[in-house]
């Protein structure tokens, strides 16, 4: 277990260079990363697009929940993502281990949304009022895809992942 | 471990579309993005789930970040710290630590590294998550470790050595031995 060529630590006692050692063997041995999130972590990179807007999370209501120390118990969670032109609003319920979500773009207008999530993707329609909704999601990371319906050779604009 | 292939070659490969250049990512990166999630105290599910946050980001904007390439290191840690941290904050997330059995005195072997690592997750917080990711293997580089604890990079060394010295304190109040093989 070597160091790293480009590590620019000041050099270590040897006392202290036995104990790190020591810990990294007690860390491989009792909790190095489990398979499962290795290959989960593999399997992102067939996530990923090319040349996606890509919308950036502006507003979450759990932040500001955290700031005043009010937890509300299942109550829905509100998201909003911003990219040049457009807005995604989200309101994210539980329902059990999985959420609904209702949506809103603004400025109102008919989309095709990915809704990119664990088990896969679940496509939902914006009406011509931007208004869509996904139910059975899948807790965990979640990203919306959408596609206008007014710009079909646009990129698509995709919101940053978020754990739902 | 893979330090003969530069990050920047396998994120340059990944960006155009080359999941051999992923998967070194993951190889090379994949154990700091835990360790970071659990130095910040999350359980199993929360910490895989900020693991693969963190990875799917890197996944959407690796395109957007050449300027990164060569230190991706630095930008997955900085991220797995982030999507702790939110977590954390959501609620839930935290390892529940079950109290265990006095250590003994003396230990050996494997005890003793049970006993060391027990001894980790019983320290003050700033202490632990040093440690922590200090521990990991391949290990972090100085930059690497600054961002995962968002210390200045300079203060690093010290954090370290001051960490390392209050854990042979510990390590002595409890009788275990500074050397595995002192005898």
């Amino acid at each position: 277990m070597s160091r790293e060529p480009n590590e620019t630590f000041d050099p270590v006692s040897p006392e202290d260079e036995r104990l790190v050692e020591e810990l990294r063997r007690a860390a491989g041995r009792f909790d190095s990363p489990p398979a499962a999130v290795l290959e989960a972590a593999r399997g992102s990179f067939t996530w990923r697009t090319i040349d996606d807007e890509l919308a950036a999370l502006a507003f979450d209501s759990l932040v500001d929940q955290a700031a005043t120390a009010v937890r509300s118990s299942g109550g829905p969670r509100l998201m909003t993502f911003t990219a040049p032109g457009l807005s995604i609003e989200v309101e994210v319920s539980p329902v059990g281990p999985r959420r609904h979500l209702v949506g809103q773009l603004v400025p109102p207008q008919a989309a095709r949304i990915d809704v990119r999530h664990a088990d896969g993707i679940t496509t939902v329609e914006a009406d011509r009022l931007g208004r869509f909704s996904a139910s059975a999601v899948s807790a965990g990371p979640v990203s919306l895809r959408c596609h206008l319906a007014a710009t079909p050779a646009a990129p698509p604009v995709v919101t940053e992942w978020v754990p739902l | 471990m893979g330090a003969s292939i530069e990050v920047g070659d396998l994120a340059r490969a990944a960006a155009a579309g080359d999941p051999h250049g992923w998967n070194g990512l993951v190889e090379r990166f994949g154990a700091l993005v835990w360790s970071t999630a659990r130095a910040y105290g999350l359980g199993p599910d929360a910490g895989a789930d900020a693991a693969q946050t963190t990875w799917l980001r890197l996944a959407e904007q690796l395109d957007r970040l050449q300027d990164q390439h060569d230190r991706l290191g630095v930008w997955l840690a900085a991220t797995a710290r982030r999507e702790s941290l939110r977590l954390l904050r959501a609620g839930g997330a935290e390892e529940a630590v079950a109290p265990y059995p006095a250590m003994r005195a003396e230990p050996s072997g494997h005890e003793r590294e049970a006993q060391l690592w027990r001894l980790v997750r019983d320290l003050p917080e700033d202490c632990r998550r040093l440690l922590r990711i200090l521990s990991t293997v391949p290990a972090p580089s100085q930059e690497e470790m600054a961002a995962a604890l968002d210390l200045p990079v300079a203060r690093v060394p010290a954090a370290r050595a001051a960490c390392l010295r209050d854990f042979h304190h510990r390590m002595a109040t409890i009788g275990i031995k500074a050397d595995a093989d002192d005898s």
